[in-house]
């Protein structure tokens, strides 16, 4: 507070009274220098009124010091003058030089200065601010020595000794006892202090303006005003009352006429003047950063701290662009260029001189030692020297980087030797950084380099044992005066700084650098000894990011693709597959499209089936010889790991041919890709035999067709839970959009979307499951006929969802059995259990419900006639609601036979001889197309003979028409747009089916008007109007269900 | 593939450096202080529960039992004891458990066996298999140690190449690969299947001891 700051200023003058003498004794060369200073400052002085240079930026920077100090030293100044007494604050000052004691006195010293002598009084702390405003440096000490060329030591001396005994610094020598301090706090019978808000960032100016109007007009009966630097938008006004306030603030710029005026509690009048002393403790040699201008950002080291003037010499590798200064300093003009900062680069001399740039070699006043001088810019050993306001550094949380550090650091510098500059990177210490067991080592104060461990920590003590005996037992020690100590051998792992988590031995050490064997990529990391902590653990830090982790096999974004060997925080490491020469590119998180988590296998030289883990020797190309289990496969290449392989970690990337299988396949057993396929088939073709075998289904022509398509159609899928089911994808890109998933690889699902004809990729998080179950595995349950009511029950709603987004593919088939089949069961909701039963005699007799249980099947009631639609049943097309339907049923057994139709298992089965189970007859042509939809969720279920689509299958790439759909799916297709080309036999997947366009002539792939032709009309959205070729009839169906048809 | 693999009867710990220093019945002890006689093989009794299948069941029994123990432990490293080199005998075969549901029978075995388990502070004798700029890597029989740049003496420097190496400036001392060298360990690593080593050859008495090329 006030009274610190006293303190300081004693201190420094007795600093004063010391360095004037020492400067004496070597002063002499440089006093050509200090007449120019001299020179300068009362040229400056004299024109200050006429706005010279010099004389402008001085009065900024007095006007500076005076506004600082005006709020303080303001109070100092008044306690001087009144001694100790009982707060007499002002009392007997009053008019101008009481408000403001210094000002007044640089004025008169101001005076005194032109008249060319007298009393050197403040004057002092204005002049030196001279130099500091043109040379960079100097200081209030140097004004001192200035002077000694005009007038001899005797009068300097006699000079200071006056100027101390004038001021009362003395008095205060002694730190005022607490009843004494007690005392000078305001009581009641003190004048007020009023908080007054002024427009924000006018502060200063309005206290100014204050000030000039308790100059100008003696009446106003306030005391003083205080602008403080922390608090914005409000002064403090001193004043007996509010009324005075109110009178002095008026007409102010800066002041509203209705602002508020607050009075301050007596109780805190104190603390709105105290100086709240910064806790940054800048010292010599800790690290800081630079806030401003062009080195900004940069690392500095503090050489010098000025508390009082809160200025700093810090030391920073210059930027400074030779050329631009050469022409500076030649007087040519220079191009300023903004964007342009030069890299930080030592200085070197001869360069300069080289470009005649004139250096000057000096000792600094100060330190004694020698700088080089250049155009005001101070270098020593190639590093500038700069004079810096500590407000314009950064002092908090410097985290020095390792390269930073390393170019500060001189060759031959030892670390060791460099201990104090760590005091800011201890600073930055960690709360519990030292734990019991560590060992630690003392590295300041007469104990250094003293090995221990740690006994106990207490906040910043820590007790350590000294690892020499004859030491007490435990000695406490400040925690920056410990640092862990490792020896090369330990195993640590990295807690902080860019390599965390990194985890390795310590190969050296290096003062407070270890150099780290890292566990995993077998390099050195550098690390800060106070970074790592001794740990048995082996980790590579971190080993994934989002869906990748270390060791996976990525595809990439341009189709190539890569095994993750390392990840760093923000990208990965990809060993492209690229064989014969290892390429190795960092890639972003975005730029992988995917894991590739196929099981696929490869040929070796010798055709062995290779697969995953089994052991290869790569036998030619760059790699050769090396060996060890094959860790990826994809497209022929091969990613092998090899222990003694140390660069890639580990990792070789070799073509499956150039390689010879070691032993046995252990994928042998797995089967190669034709045995797997071969398997997969089998399964999937076991539900379609289910369907079969229970003899429910009339044998019937489609069967055939039934089952191969539902092979094909579903080749090769994941087996995961999830395969199949039906879901809504939450977030992502796709959000909103339904459908069913098709695959599942990792934390990635291939989700076939409903509306858009397409299968996409989404990330298993961004799915939602639907309670409803996909027709797959609906398949079976059909067949079984009574299974439990719950999933019939539940079907609807996903049945009449269904068609409404995708009429194209099997929700065709829900919504058009399903509905039907709850009809069936709706009338026996009250008695499902029966039903469960299998009970004939409930279902004989439920027909009569049929038509009169409407409220049994709230689901139906909602329908929109999309579902409805689809029934096969000529009868029922037009027929938009269920309800109608019943209505138009002439006998109760009608409405069963749809309800026979799709579900041909179980009603055959269960209505045997019934005429509902019969009739179906009529309706099963429209039910033979239908019927491959039953198992077609895939995208080729559903081509027909004549349909134009586009071949994507490599080589046969363009448009084909459609032959013949044959058995499994495939088709035969004719090459060319006019299908005149080469037929051949494609795979479902490998084709497209051409959308139609607007008077295009379609053909219907879906629904109940499968096989349909006719010409699209008009396209709405995603529906297309369509006029059917038999009937004539107007239909809007799903465009994704029409496909063009060959001319 | 992962050399622990291959027993170590099979590929001969490099020269001298196997010498059995020490027998002892003993656990290994912890690691020993520099300056003491170093010991890195230990005779130890260890026990482990074998399974067997019922088609062995039958006078050769215990032969099957411990052919299978052979296979199943030498050469295989535990954190703990170190890397098994040699079982040395069986002591004991305890009593039979069928498994339910299997038919596997387990056997509490305890045999003797030889270990090899490195200590820091160690000096042994090593086969360079890989040089490269931040060290090099040699193996003592399972053991894989890497003496880094920093731990070889500064007066050697690495040289790039075709055969990468470490020589001096004289040309005198070279390692390279298949040199041996004699090296001081440092510092191990042990984790369940593998123990690493970090070694120093920067020390009295330590470094190149045959050298590939000078014998040619």
């Amino acid at each position: 507070m006030a009274r610190r700051g006293r303190d300081d200023d004693d201190d420094e003058v007795e600093e004063e009274e010391d360095e004037e003498e020492a400067y004496d004794l070597y002063d002499d060369e440089e006093e050509d220098e200090e007449d120019d200073y001299e020179e300068e400052a009362r040229r400056g002085k004299a024109s200050r009124g006429k706005g010279g240079g010099g004389g402008g930026g001085r009065k900024r920077s007095r006007e500076d010091n005076f506004i600082d100090d005006s709020a303080i030293e303001d109070d100092d100044e008044d306690d001087d003058d009144d001694g100790g007494g009982a707060r007499p604050k002002k009392k007997g000052g009053g008019g101008v030089r009481g408000f403001f004691d210094e000002e007044a006195q640089v004025d008169e010293d101001e005076e005194e200065e032109d008249d060319g002598e007298g009393e050197d009084d403040f004057i002092n702390d204005a002049g030196a601010d001279i130099p500091d405003e043109d040379a960079v440096r100097g200081s209030r000490r140097h004004s001192i020595p200035m002077r000694d060329e005009e007038e001899d030591i005797d009068e300097i001396e006699r000079q200071v000794r006056e100027r101390y005994a004038r001021s009362s610094h003395i008095e205060y020598g002694e730190e005022a006892a607490e009843v004494e301090q007690q005392a000078l706090l305001p009581s009641v019978k003190d004048p007020k202090l009023w908080m007054v808000k002024c427009a924000i960032g006018h502060e200063r100016e309005t206290a100014i303006c204050l000030m000039q109007k308790f100059i100008d007009r003696s009446d106003l009966q306030i005391k003083s005003v205080v602008a403080l630097d922390h608090l914005k938008n409000y002064i403090y006004v001193e004043a007996e009352k509010e009324a005075h306030v109110k009178e002095a603030c008026k007409g102010l710029r800066n002041i509203y006429a209705s602002a508020k005026i607050t009075l301050v509690p007596i109780k805190e009048m104190a603390d709105v003047l105290s100086v709240e002393s910064k806790s940054v403790d800048l010292s010599r040699d800790s690290w800081v950063r630079m806030k401003l201008g062009i080195y900004k950002g940069d690392l500095a080291k503090v050489v010098d701290v000025d508390n009082v003037r809160q200025r700093v010499d810090v030391k920073l590798i210059p930027r400074i662009d030779l050329q631009a200064l050469a022409s500076k300093l030649e007087g040519r003009e220079v191009v300023k260029k903004k964007a342009f900062v030069p890299p930080p680069r030592f200085f070197n001399i001869d360069e300069a001189r080289e470009m005649h740039i004139r250096v000057e070699r000096r000792r600094d006043k100060e330190s004694g030692e020698y700088f080089e001088w250049v155009d005001n810019l101070k270098f020593k050993d190639g590093f500038l020297y700069k004079s810096v306001s500590t407000k314009s550094i950064h002092t908090n949380n410097i985290q020095p980087t390792f390269d930073e550090l390393e170019k500060f650091r001189k060759p031959g510098d030892d670390m060791n030797g460099d201990m104090a500059s760590l005091s800011t990177l201890f600073a930055n210490r960690k709360k519990g950084h030292f734990m019991k067991g560590d060992a630690v080592i003392v590295i300041k104060g007469d104990l250094k380099n003293l090995e221990g461990w740690v006994e106990k920590v207490e906040d910043e003590t820590v007790h350590i044992r000294p690892k020499i005996s004859d030491l007490p037992k435990t000695l406490a020690f400040n925690e920056k005066e410990l640092c862990k100590y490792f020896k090369p051998g330990d195993h640590v792992k990295v807690i902080s700084g860019v390599q965390e988590g990194a985890t390795g031995m310590v190969v050296k050490v290096e003062g407070h650098v270890l150099i780290i064997l890292s566990d995993t990529t077998k390099e050195h990391i550098r690390v800060f000894a106070d970074h790592v902590v001794e740990s048995s653990e082996i980790t590579t830090g971190i080993t994934r990011i989002g869906d990748y982790e270390l060791h996976d096999l990525v595809l990439l974004d341009n189709l190539s693709f890569g095994v993750i060997i390392r990840v760093e925080t923000e990208a990965f490491q990809v060993l492209k597959g690229v064989p014969d020469r290892p390429e190795v590119v960092l890639v972003k998180l975005r730029e992988i499209k995917n894991k590739i988590d196929r099981r696929t296998s490869a040929k070796d030289r010798s055709n062995n089936i290779i697969s995953a883990k089994d052991v290869v020797r790569v036998v030619e190309g760059a790699s050769r010889g090396k060996q060890g289990p094959v860790e990826h496969i994809h497209k022929g290449i091969l990613f092998i790991y090899d222990r003694h392989h140390l660069e890639h970690a580990g990792f070789i990337c070799a073509k499956a041919q150039s390689c010879l299988l070691v032993g046995g396949s252990n994928g042998g057993r797995q089967g190669n890709g034709m045995d797997s396929a071969d398997a997969r088939l089998g399964a999937l073709r076991s539900p379609a035999s289910i369907l079969q075998s229970p003899g429910r289904l009339p044998p019937r022509g489609p069967q055939m067709n039934y089952g191969g398509r539902y092979g094909g159609g579903r080749g090769g899928r994941g087996y995961d839970a999830l395969v199949g089911k039906c879901i809504k994808i939450k977030s992502g890109p796709y959000k909103g959009y339904r459908g069913r998933v098709k695959e599942v690889t990792g934390a990635l699902v291939r989700v076939e979307l409903d509306s858009l004809m397409k299968i996409v990729t989404v990330k298993r998080d961004d799915i939602a499951d639907t309670p409803t179950v996909a027709t797959p595995f609906r398949e079976p349950r059909y067949s079984l006929g009574g299974e439990t009511p719950m999933h019939p029950s539940r079907t609807p709603h996903h049945a009449y969802q269904t068609p409404m987004r995708d009429p194209g593919a099997t929700p065709i088939h829900d919504g058009m059995r399903t509905p039907m089949r709850s009809r069936a069961w709706a009338p026996m909701s009250p008695p499902r259990d029966n039903w469960e039963d299998g009970n004939p005699a409930t279902w004989s007799s439920s027909p009569a419900y049929q038509p009169g249980t409407p409220p049994a099947r709230p689901y139906e009631a909602p329908t929109p006639g999309s579902g409805w639609a689809n029934t096969p049943g000529v009868s029922f097309n037009d027929a938009p609601t269920p309800r109608e339907n019943y209505a138009n049923a002439p006998s109760p057994y009608v409405p069963s036979t749809p309800v026979g139709q799709p579900m041909t298992p179980n009603s055959a089965s269960y209505l045997p001889g019934t005429p509902g189970g019969q009739p179906m007859t009529p309706g099963n042509v429209g039910m033979d197309i239908m019927s491959p939809i039953i198992g077609g969720e895939g995208e080729a279920t559903w081509l027909l003979p004549d349909v134009l689509v586009n071949v994507l299958r490599g080589g046969d790439d363009g448009p084909g028409v459609v032959r013949e759909v044959l058995g499994d799916g495939s088709c035969r297709v004719a090459l060319g747009s006019s299908g005149n080309g080469d037929m051949v036999t494609v795979l479902p997947t490998e084709l497209e089916v051409i959308r139609p366009k607007k008077s295009d002539r379609i053909k219907i792939l879906n629904g109940n008007f499968r096989g349909y032709t006719g010409k699209l009309i008009g396209i709405d959205g995603s529906d297309g109007i369509v006029k059917l070729d038999d009937t004539y009839e107007v239909k809007i169906l799903d465009m994704v269900i029409l496909a063009k048809l060959a001319t | 593939m992962d050399s622990l693999s291959q027993p170590p009867s099979k590929r001969p710990l490099s020269s001298s450096a196997t010498d059995f220093r020490e027998v002892s019945l003993a656990s290994p002890p912890a690691a020993d202080d520099e300056g003491e006689r170093s010991k890195m093989f230990f005779h130890i009794v260890l026990e482990r529960n074998m399974q067997l299948h019922p088609r062995h069941f039958g006078p050769h029994l215990r032969d099957k039992l411990v052919s299978k123990l052979i296979k199943d432990v030498e050469g295989t490293c535990s954190g703990r004891h170190g890397f098994v080199v040699a079982i040395t005998g069986v002591e004991d075969v305890g009593k039979g458990l069928i498994r339910e549901g299997t038919g596997y029978v387990t056997f509490p075995v305890k045999y003797q066996c030889v270990v090899f388990r490195p200590f820091k502070g160690e000096i042994l004798e090593a086969v360079v298999t890989m040089v490269n700029k931040m060290g090099f890597f040699a193996e003592a029989g399972p053991v894989q140690i890497f003496v880094s740049n920093h731990l070889i003496p500064d007066d050697m420097e690495f040289q790039s190449g075709d055969v990468p190496n470490y020589t001096t400036s004289d040309g005198s001392v070279k390692i390279q690969k298949e040199s041996e060298v004699r090296l001081k360990i440092i510092g191990t690593r042990v984790d369940a299947t593998e123990i690493f080593c970090i070694g120093t050859i920067k020390d009295d008495f330590l470094g190149v001891i045959s050298d590939p090329g000078a014998a040619v």
